[in-house]
């Protein structure tokens, strides 16, 4: 029994893992509808900044901010050039833009980082193990818990409490109505696409610790991350949380009971989901036109 | 969900640049046999294949505004199949070509009902997870698929006591296959269910209360791009003699698709002309330098910024500018 709870608390720390880099891609593909598969790139790249950060001596609570600036940083300089010229184009060809792009990275970062494994030099303060139930579980993904439990919080007081967030969620469902109450959308599109890449890197900083950080982990987060937005429903932040809890625990557990066949099983089930409702487990009420 | 298809009046250049790039294909076509050294017939017979395999994609993106994320499971899954049935029954070339359009068709057909509900990114994630379930699979079943190291050291390919292991009998052939493909993918397009395809493509509420049963029609367009892509995908681990887990991945089937557009989306010839250019960098970049991936990126962004219509789009606005001078 308390294998299955200590199961459980993994499972819960993956899951804030996705949330985190879920929420950040979401927050593009429902406000912008453009199809940002570099995402999992900013997930790597935070995790590099964060290793780089801790490893070079800095103050390690500062590490998590820094990933945030620097992933949010590069998604600046992507959303002036090529990404706003892509805003309005197909999925079609956001998708092989972006993907070319993801391919880009990942040869640099390869360059850059080299190709060996690395992993977060955990802090003093996270390091070693609490027992639960008299099984040993790593205070560092506790601290995973808490701290991307506490931020999605955050974000969702912000996103849905805040006249900032209004205007967000506004642009989600008529932008031509929000220009024309005086509102800049092209710069909340920018404000956009730097907080989905800031917390694409803060994720990454995070779950350093507990995936590490190698080449091709962009590739299977980004997918996650894709999963999670798609299967929680566009523009839902409840969806987006359901469904990153539903993968974090179907993607353990099948790692648990199947460990061979893990990952079949766990896209499996997710397909399943997608199949059974193919826009998502929470839809918006829309009117048909 | 719309592809950036070309309104009424660029058809005209549509179908000039289509003509060009037919014209092109037929002579690139015939290169290898006429230099008839064995690494360019290898080679030209891997782009025969592969572009056949992106002409039946550009079936479903083109004719069906199905941008599908997992062609490559198709086309590799038969790959998979062929080769391992080869073992055990040897490599004959109709059974590996049954074999290998069965798979296909299973594959593509499973991703067309899995899809039949689902429209835009839905649909493109789907048909990922999809794609990535059969990559799994090829990955983990080490007993069956050899896993990360692929498969090697199965029997040549053969017809009756005939061996079809030299590079041009393996070149004839699989021109052969793209002849046929591309017969069956036009008479497809042609024929009425083709036309409800596009129909569908557009006005997919009109379609229905029309009559048209949309679904049937969309998995019948998913079997026959299955049969055409699985055709070719059966000779494909027999040009190098070796199958390997990438020819299933995802990024397999984005490139397949970036093909498609490099050549011109819609374009049935435009899919060799779209695997040749992006091929020939591959190879020719990966051979003096290790950076070779970033070059496939750069091929990926520097062609949806500059080339989003494609070349046999391209080379019939050519055409048309020089027609009217």
């Amino acid at each position: 029994m308390s294998y299955y709870l200590v199961q459980t608390l993994n499972a819960l720390s993956f899951s804030v893992l996705l949330m985190l880099t879920g929420l950040g891609l979401s927050l593009v593909l429902s406000l912008m509808n453009f199809v940002n598969l570099t995402h999992g790139s900013f997930f790597l790249l935070g995790g590099y900044v964060a290793i780089h950060w801790i490893g070079a001596g800095a103050p390690w609570w500062l590490a998590f901010p820094a990933a945030f600036v620097i992933a949010g940083a590069v998604g600046l300089v992507l959303d002036r050039f090529p990404f706003g010229r892509f805003y309005p184009r197909t999925h079609l060809m956001q998708v092989l833009l972006t993907y070319g792009l993801s391919v880009i990275f990942a040869d640099l970062m390869r360059w850059g980082f080299g190709a060996d494994t690395m992993s977060l030099p955990t802090p003093e303060l996270l390091r070693g193990v609490v027992f639960v139930a008299g099984l040993p579980f790593p205070i560092y993904r506790l601290f995973i818990i808490v701290s991307g439990g506490a931020l999605a919080l955050a974000l969702w007081y912000a996103i849905d409490r805040t006249l900032w967030g209004a205007a967000i969620r506004a642009c989600v469902i008529d932008r031509g109505i929000v220009e024309t109450l005086g509102l800049n959308t092209r710069r909340i599109f920018t404000v956009g696409v730097v907080i989905a890449a800031g917390l694409g890197g803060l994720g990454g900083a995070l779950g350093s610790g507990m995936l590490s950080a190698y080449p091709g982990l962009d590739e299977e987060v980004l997918l996650l991350a894709l999963l999670v937005v798609v299967v929680g429903g566009l523009g839902s932040f409840g969806g987006t949380v359901l469904s990153a809890l539903l993968l974090g625990f179907v993607t353990t557990f099948s790692r648990v009971w199947l460990p061979e066949f893990a990952n079949f099983l766990s896209l499996g089930i997710m397909a399943a989901v997608l199949v059974i409702w193919p826009s998502g487990l929470v839809v918006r009420k829309m009117r048909p036109v | 969900m719309s592809t950036g298809l070309p309104a009424a009046p660029l058809l005209a250049k549509r179908r000039l640049g289509d003509k060009i790039a037919l014209a092109l294909v037929l002579v690139l076509a015939l290169a290898p046999l006429i230099s008839g050294d064995g690494f360019s017939l290898r080679f030209g017979a891997e782009i025969l294949l592969i572009g056949t395999a992106v002409m039946s994609l550009n079936l479903l993106i083109g004719g069906g505004g199905l941008v599908s994320l997992g062609h490559a499971a198709v086309f590799g899954a038969a790959g998979y199949s062929a080769a391992v049935a080869a073992g055990s029954l040897g490599a004959q070339l109709p059974l590996m070509l049954l074999i290998g359009i069965a798979a296909g068709m299973l594959i593509a057909g499973i991703m067309g009902l899995v899809t039949l509900r689902s429209s835009g990114l839905f649909f493109l994630v789907l048909t990922l997870v999809v794609g990535q379930m059969v990559w799994e699979l090829a990955f983990r079943w080490r007993e069956v698929t050899g896993g990360a190291d692929g498969l090697r050291g199965f029997p040549k390919l053969a017809l009756g006591s005939l061996r079809l292991d030299t590079p041009l009998a393996l070149y004839l052939v699989a021109a052969g296959i793209a002849l046929i493909g591309w017969m069956v993918t036009r008479s497809f397009q042609q024929a009425p269910i083709g036309q409800a395809l596009a129909g569908v493509r557009d006005q997919p509420i009109r379609m229905g209360a029309l009559g048209y049963q949309v679904g049937r029609i969309r998995v019948t367009a998913f079997l026959v791009a299955g049969a055409v892509a699985g055709a070719a995908g059966a000779i494909y681990p027999f040009v190098n003699q070796y199958i390997g887990p990438n020819s299933v991945h995802w990024s397999m089937s984005a490139a397949l698709i970036i093909m498609a557009v490099i050549g011109g989306v819609g374009s049935l010839y435009g899919g060799y002309l779209g695997a040749l250019v992006y091929l020939f960098v591959q190879t020719e970049v990966s051979s003096y330098t290790d950076r070779w991936q970033l070059v496939i990126g750069l091929i990926f962004v520097a062609t949806v910024i500059l080339m989003p219509n494609g070349i046999a789009h391209w080379l019939g606005q050519r055409g048309v500018r020089g027609g009217r001078v």
